[in-house]
C-alpha cells in the first residue's frame, strides 16, 4: 500500500518533470538565439523575434517606429521624441547617461545602441549584464537604408524596412535629378550652434544633405563641429545661412537679427536665413529625405 | 602612561563602533534606494539570499547598486583622509587634495589616458597616478623646505597648479572633438555610474594598505601639528614622515580619481566636523575620517540620485554645494 503511494507520488512528479521539460523544449525551438555581427562588428546572439526592445537613442526610436516595430519598443532615452507615441514610454536615462538600472528592470531582450552616442562603457556593461546588445553605426544615408534594412531583418519587419527604404530611394532619386537641372553651387554656412558659432564638418549628415541638395558646405574640413567667428564668416560670403535647432522661433529671431548688421553677407542682403529644425537633418533616420527635400527648396528655390 | 594608553584604545574603539554603525546604515539606505523603486521587503530578501528572492531585483541589488555604494564609501574614506592628511602636514585647516592640485593632476593623467585610447583599466590608473605624483612633485620642487612660514607658499602654490590644471582641461577639452567628450565632462563633476565589482575590488586593495600606512604613522601626525622642530626634538623623522604621507596620500587620490572623477570638498567637511567631536588626537580622527567620509559621499550619493527625476546630478556638485559654504565659514573663523 505504501509502495505503491509513493510509486504513484514518483510518477506524479516524473510526469509533471516531463512536462516541464517539454514545454521548455518548445519554448526553445521557438525562439533560438541567432548570432549577427554590428555595425560595430560585435557578435552578438540575438533571440528570433524579440519582444522587448530598448531603444538608446532618438535616432534608433525613430527607425524602429518607421519599420512598424513601435509594438516591441518597451524603452526609450530621453529627448526620444518622434513618433508622438514613444512620449509616453518609459524613459530610461540620456544617451550619455543610461540608466542601466532602469534598463534591466524592463527585461528588455534586445537593447539597440549607436556608436557615435552611446558610450562604449555602457555598451560592455550591458553585455556584461547578458543583455544582448546591437549597435548601429551609421555614417550616411545609404548606410540609413542598410540600418533599416538589417533591424528589419532582426525584428522580424524586413517587408515594411524594404517598404521605407525603397519610399526613401525614391524620393532621393527625384531630388537627384532636380538638382542635375543647374550647375549652380551656392555656398551654404550651417550655424548649429548660436553662441559660440558652430558649424557642421564633412564627416556629417548636414555636409551630405548639403551636397545632395546643390550646395556648397562652407564649413567642410576634417572638424566635424568647427567653431567659428564673424570675422572668418564676413570673408566666406556665405550665400545662405541656414540655422538648424531645436531652438524655438524666438531665438532664431536674436540669431537673425543678429546676423542683420552684417550687410556685406550676401545671405544678409538677400535675406536668405532660414530655420531648420535639427532632428530632421542630423539624426540617422528616415526623415534625412524629409530634411533634404527641405534644404533643396531653400538652396534652389528657382527649380520649383 | 599605561591610563591614557587604555583610554585612547576605548576612545578610538568606541568611535569605530558607532562610526561603523552609522556606515552600515548608508549602505543599506544606498542599497534601497534606486532609479526604479522596489520595496524593502524584496530588497532584504535578495540581501539575505533567501529563495523567493526575484533574480531581476537581484541583478539590480548587486551588479547596479552594490558596486556604487561600495565605490562611494572608498573614496568617501579615501577624500576624508587626504584631507586629514595634509591638514595634518601643513597645519593649515584648508588643506584639501582637490584644493592642493593633486585632484587636478590625476585628472589631466586620466584624461590624456582617456583620449589616447587606452583601456579604462589598468591604462588610466597608472596614468592618473602618473598625474597625481607628478603635480606633487611640482608641488615638492616649488617648496623645498618645509618650514612653518613657508606653509602658505606650498598652499599657495597648489591652488595656482590647480588654476593652471584646470585650464589645460578645459584646453584638451576644446581642441580635442571627440564623442568621448561628453562621458569626461560627466566625470569632471564626479561620476559613481559605471562602475563594476572587479573595480570596486581593485580600489579597495590599493586603498586598503594606504589607510594602514597612515594610521599606523597618526602618532607622528600629532606631533607633526606641534610644530617641526618640536616633532624632530620629540624623536620624529619629520621629512622622511612627511613624503611617506604624500606619497600614500596622491596614490590614495589618484586612484579614486580615475574610478570617480573629481570630487571635491569631502577632505574639507569630515575632517572638521570630526574634530569639532572628536578633539585634535589623530590616532582616533584617522579611523573616523575613514569612516564618516565614507558615510558622508554615501549619503550625498543617494541625494544625487533622487534629485532629478529621468537622470542624476553628478555627486561633485552636491559635495561642492556642501563643501564650499563650510570653506566660506571656516575661512571667515580662522580671520577673527
Amino acid at each position: 500500500m505504501i509502495k505503491s503511494m509513493i510509486l504513484k507520488k514518483n510518477c506524479k512528479f516524473f510526469i509533471i518533470c516531463a512536462t516541464g521539460l517539454l514545454i521548455l523544449s518548445i519554448l526553445n525551438s521557438n525562439s533560438p538565439a541567432e548570432i549577427y555581427t554590428d555595425q560595430a562588428g560585435r557578435q552578438i546572439n540575438i533571440p528570433a523575434r524579440p519582444q522587448r526592445i530598448i531603444s538608446l537613442a532618438p535616432s534608433i526610436t525613430e527607425i524602429i517606429c518607421a519599420i512598424g516595430c513601435f509594438p516591441l519598443l518597451k524603452g526609450v532615452t530621453q529627448y526620444s521624441d518622434y513618433p508622438d507615441e514613444v512620449n509616453n514610454l518609459p524613459k530610461t536615462g540620456s544617451y550619455i547617461h543610461l540608466d542601466i538600472e532602469r534598463i534591466i528592470a524592463l527585461k528588455p531582450d534586445l537593447c539597440i545602441a549607436i556608436k557615435d552616442g552611446n558610450p562604449k562603457l555602457l555598451v560592455t556593461r550591458l553585455d556584461k549584464l547578458k543583455i544582448p546588445v546591437y549597435v548601429i553605426n551609421p555614417k550616411n544615408i545609404q548606410e540609413v537604408m542598410k540600418t533599416l534594412h538589417e533591424l528589419g531583418n532582426i525584428l522580424d519587419a524586413a517587408d515594411k524596412a524594404a517598404e521605407v527604404v525603397s519610399d526613401m530611394q525614391t524620393r532621393l532619386d527625384r531630388i537627384k535629378k532636380i538638382i542635375a537641372n543647374t550647375d549652380k553651387r551656392p555656398g551654404v554656412f550651417i550655424q548649429i550652434g548660436i553662441s559660440p558659432i558652430v558649424s557642421a564638418g564633412s564627416d556629417t549628415f548636414l555636409n551630405e544633405l548639403i551636397n545632395l541638395a546643390g550646395g556648397c558646405n562652407m564649413a567642410k574640413g576634417n572638424n566635424p563641429y568647427p567653431r567659428f567667428n564673424r570675422e572668418k564668416i564676413l570673408v566666406m560670403k556665405p550665400d545662405i545661412i541656414i540655422i538648424t535647432s531645436m531652438a524655438r522661433n524666438y531665438i532664431f529671431k536674436k540669431a537673425k537679427a543678429e546676423w542683420a548688421r552684417w550687410p556685406s553677407i550676401p545671405a544678409v542682403k538677400n535675406d536668405r536665413i532660414f530655420l531648420v529644425d535639427s532632428n530632421l537633418v542630423d539624426r540617422p533616420t528616415p526623415r534625412l529625405i524629409q530634411g533634404l527635400e527641405i534644404l533643396v527648396r531653400l538652396i534652389h528655390p528657382e527649380l520649383f | 602612561m599605561t591610563f591614557n594608553n587604555t583610554h585612547i584604545i576605548r576612545k578610538i574603539l568606541l568611535t569605530i563602533f558607532i562610526l561603523s554603525i552609522v556606515l552600515i546604515l548608508s549602505i543599506l539606505f544606498g542599497i534601497s534606494f534606486g532609479s526604479t523603486g522596489h520595496s524593502l521587503h524584496d530588497i532584504i530578501s535578495v540581501i539575505l539570499h533567501r529563495q523567493d528572492s526575484n533574480p531581476m531585483i537581484s541583478t539590480i541589488v548587486w551588479d547596479i547598486r552594490f558596486p556604487r555604494v561600495i565605490l562611494s564609501i572608498l573614496t568617501g574614506g579615501a577624500l576624508a583622509l587626504g584631507g586629514l592628511v595634509f591638514q595634518a602636514i601643513l597645519r593649515n585647516p584648508l588643506a584639501e587634495p582637490y584644493i592642493l592640485g593633486i585632484s587636478g593632476g590625476s585628472a589631466i593623467g586620466a584624461i590624456i589616458g582617456i583620449l589616447t585610447g587606452l583601456s579604462g583599466f589598468p591604462g588610466i590608473n597608472i596614468t592618473s597616478f602618473t598625474g597625481g605624483i607628478l603635480t606633487l612633485f611640482i608641488i615638492l620642487l616649488l617648496t623645498p623646505y618645509y618650514s612653518y612660514e613657508r606653509n602658505n607658499t606650498l598652499l599657495l602654490s597648489g591652488v595656482m597648479i590647480n588654476a593652471l590644471f584646470a585650464a589645460v582641461i578645459m584646453f584638451l577639452i576644446s581642441t580635442i572633438q571627440d564623442s568621448r567628450l561628453h562621458t569626461i565632462l560627466f566625470w569632471l563633476m564626479g561620476d559613481l555610474s559605471n562602475t563594476t565589482m572587479s573595480q570596486t575590488f581593485f580600489l579597495f586593495f590599493i586603498l586598503l594598505p594606504c589607510f594602514i600606512v597612515i594610521f599606523m604613522l597618526s602618532r607622528h601626525m600629532n606631533l607633526l601639528l606641534m610644530g617641526e622642530e618640536t616633532a624632530q626634538t620629540m624623536g620624529t623623522p619629520v621629512k622622511k614622515i612627511i613624503i611617506i604621507l604624500l606619497i600614500v596620500t596622491s596614490l590614495m587620490i589618484s586612484s579614486t580619481v580615475c574610478n570617480a572623477g573629481l570630487i571635491g570638498f569631502v577632505g574639507l567637511v569630515i575632517p572638521h566636523v570630526l574634530r569639532i567631536i572628536l578633539g585634535p588626537d589623530h590616532r582616533v580622527l584617522v579611523p573616523a575620517s575613514i569612516l564618516g567620509g565614507a558615510s558622508f559621499l554615501a549619503l550625498c550619493d543617494i541625494i544625487a540620485r533622487a534629485l532629478p527625476v529621468h537622470t542624476e546630478l553628478p555627486i561633485g556638485v552636491i559635495t561642492a554645494m556642501i563643501g564650499a559654504p563650510v570653506f566660506i565659514f571656516l575661512l571667515q573663523r580662522d580671520r577673527t
